[in-house]
């Protein structure tokens, strides 16, 4: 428990120092609790999420950094490794290729990756992962694009 | 120790056996009379000890726990020694080339650089240079150390504090045996954490539970190498693979197969074992019983067997619908229109057909439950002799010594008949196995392995018998019985003939009863018998 909490302080004083060091990723503390944290994250350009915002949420396991955090979207996205109800991610790191030399601030690159480069082989969208797999990328990218205009977007007006 | 050996002979029958067995291989022991039968065993009685001592080569090795921790210690110097390297290092090469020996050493000297980048074992110069006193920021929880008081690295230089080594080596053998490949805690970096520094880092507990993963690691990675299956053994199997038999004797006295760890079931394969105990389990046999003599009721589908009386039937409560039997309409509207369903209709043929496929489940059943008792029996039938075998050692052998003024070691012939009862109770119960999947429309072989199943059943009724009864007598008599000899010489005759049908019998069905194939060969064989008699 402390360690876990003195490893999020220091990347909490990490994340207020090097405010402006990546533009595409904001962390932020909850008030009350440095064990719940969320981010907004900028979908990549050159992909169906550019110019959305996507909101994430953390809750970081008391064994922190040996266990890794739990990370889901809040914000509705299409893509086939996040589930569309719940926002849980798939991703390896956030599971057994978990390393505690990881931080928010990487996990949260990480999952930019991941949406630049999707996995469809593992859906947790099973549509969005069809789409993917009978290569048919010009649909995929059309509802995902229509869901980060729906979702991840400000509201015109 | 003794008996185990003894029952490793028993079973290791392939191995050794050709030169006392030539003669009389496909003998039906029945068409001698049976002074005969006696007369050929007992002749010589050092023949059979002669021919047990034959057959103690084993194709396989019982490893205790000491053992396996000493070999693969052995293996372990071996490959740091002839490589150079680090114990560490040898046991994540060994790990990683299946604790093969030789293929550590060839895959080394054909490319060692391959080798060391696939298992993590870079000789690149660490990536941190920490000169001695500097304060380092630990990878994980960022705090600050004085090197070499707080910081440890692998031969990466990746820094972390002993702290979060602790908890991250903790974290992973916790996780289970992927601790075994442990990498260091930089996502970037595939350096192995070997043993060495796992031990030199965290709890006892830990280091004897990531011990006893590597133990594990050596024999569930290695090919020729097994656990016992029975539960609470924890001595392992060394097989010598394409030796003859795959039946195994662990020194639990538990015998299993090598291939398919299943309980030892020669003479049949392992196919049908597994087919024949997937069928015991299935709940499919317990359907074709419903099948068979039930039939569902037309509303609630509950089956209904029908066991007396007339064709109105009435469902249990709470559904209580009336029904015919037969036509399994409604009673009432059946009643108003005609009063019995006897009028033919064209639904009449498909009922037909329900009736006649009906037949087939109950024939196949009956066929199924014929075969299945058997095996059940012989099956409880052998663990009740091992623990009156048991009993025996335990209790009577002290106490027939006494009584009848043998030393014990005369009494051997009880034993061995017990022993030879175990056996053939398991190698018949599995006859009943092979007899179920034998095609019914082979006729000949069907006859001829049941006169061979039957004849060696009859022997072993007879033995069993004689062991059960007659030794009573003899417990119980006040003084040295004066036939006591006989009966030695009778069991021991037993023991041996029953031994002879079971050995017929196993060749002929690991043979696939192909001596039916060859004209004449009845005949053929009981000329045989009077040769081989005469020649003893």
């Amino acid at each position: 428990m402390q360690a876990s909490r003195a490893r999020l302080f220091k990347e909490y004083k990490e994340v207020q120092r090097e405010k402006s060091a990546d533009p595409d990723i904001q962390l932020v503390c909850d008030d009350s609790n440095i064990f719940k944290w969320t981010a907004l994250i900028k979908g990549p350009s050159e992909t169906p999420f550019e110019g959305g915002v996507f909101q994430l949420a953390f809750s970081v396991p008391e064994q922190y950094p040996l266990q890794p955090p739990q990370v889901r979207f809040l914000t509705k996205i299409f893509h086939p490794n996040v589930h569309f109800k719940t926002g849980e991610i798939c991703l390896d790191i956030l599971k057994n290729a978990w390393s505690p030399a990881w931080t928010l601030q990487s996990v949260c690159r990480a999952i930019i990756a991941l949406m630049a480069h999707p996995e469809p082989d593992s859906p947790l969208n099973c549509d969005s992962g069809n789409l993917l797999r009978s290569g048919d990328i010009r649909g995929y990218q059309s509802m995902a694009r229509m869901y980060t205009r729906l979702a991840a977007m400000p509201k015109k007006g | 120790m003794g008996s185990e050996d003894d029952v490793g002979n028993l079973i290791d029958v392939d191995s050794g056996d050709d030169d006392y067995d030539d003669g009389n291989s496909d003998i039906p022991m029945s068409s001698m009379n049976s002074d005969e039968e006696y007369d050929f065993i007992t002749k010589d009685p050092a023949d059979i000890d002669l021919l047990t001592s034959q057959r103690t080569q084993k194709d396989y090795t019982i490893l205790k726990d000491e053992d396996i921790r000493r070999r693969q210690e052995d293996d372990i110097k071996k490959v740091a020694s002839v490589l150079s390297v680090s114990r560490g290092a040898a046991i994540i090469l060994l790990r990683r080339y299946n604790w093969r020996v030789s293929t550590v050493h060839e895959e080394w000297f054909a490319d060692e650089e391959k080798v060391r980048n696939a298992v993590g074992l870079q000789e690149n110069p660490p990536i941190l240079q920490i000169s001695p006193d500097e304060d380092v920021s630990c990878g994980i929880c960022f705090e600050s150390y004085s090197f070499p008081a707080g910081i440890r690295a692998a031969a990466c230089g990746h820094p972390f504090c002993r702290t979060c080594w602790r908890g991250y080596i903790c974290t992973a053998v916790n996780d289970g045996p992927g601790c075994l490949m442990l990498k260091c805690p930089d996502p970037s970096c595939n350096a192995a954490i070997g043993k060495d520094m796992i031990e030199d880092l965290v709890a006892p507990e830990y280091k004897e539970k990531y011990c006893r993963y590597l133990v594990r690691s050596y024999i569930e990675d290695s090919r020729n190498i097994k656990w016992c299956p029975a539960p609470e053994c924890e001595c392992a199997v060394e097989f010598v693979v394409g030796s003859g038999s795959s039946d195994v004797i662990c020194s639990c006295s538990y015998g299993f197969c090598w291939k398919c760890s299943e309980e030892a079931h020669r003479p049949v394969d392992c196919d049908m074992v597994a087919e024949w105990i997937l069928k015991n389990n299935a709940e499919s046999e317990n359907t074709n019983w419903i099948l068979s003599y039930t039939k569902p009721c037309p509303k609630c589908k509950r089956p209904i067997e029908k066991n007396n009386g007339c064709m109105h039937m009435t469902c249990r409560t709470p559904c209580g619908f009336e029904f015919c039997w037969l036509c399994l309409g409604s009673w009432f509207e059946h009643g108003r229109r005609t009063g019995t369903c006897n009028d033919f209709r064209t639904e009449e043929e498909r009922k037909f057909d329900e009736s006649e496929r009906r037949e087939m489940a109950r024939k196949s059943l009956v066929r199924y439950t014929h075969y299945y008792e058997r095996w059940a029996a012989n099956q409880s039938s052998r663990e009740k002799a091992r623990r009156d075998l048991h009993h025996m050692q335990a209790v009577q052998l002290v106490k027939l010594s006494e009584i009848q003024c043998q030393p014990e070691t005369q009494l051997k012939f009880i034993s061995d008949a017990w022993l030879q009862i175990v056996e053939c109770r398991r190698v018949l119960k599995w006859t009943y196995a092979y007899g179920y999947y034998l095609p019914e429309n082979e006729d000949t072989k069907r006859r001829f392995f049941e006169y061979l199943q039957g004849q060696a059943e009859t022997g072993l009724e007879r033995l069993h018998m004689c062991v059960e009864k007659e030794l009573n007598t003899y417990l119980e008599a006040a003084e040295p019985s004066n036939d006591f000899n006989d009966f030695r010489a009778k069991l021991t005759c037993l023991t041996g003939v029953t031994r002879n049908y079971f050995d017929n019998l196993v060749r002929a069905i690991e043979n696939d009863l192909a001596d039916v194939d060859s004209v004449g060969a009845c005949s053929e064989t009981s000329s045989k018998i009077a040769d081989g008699s005469s020649n003893q």
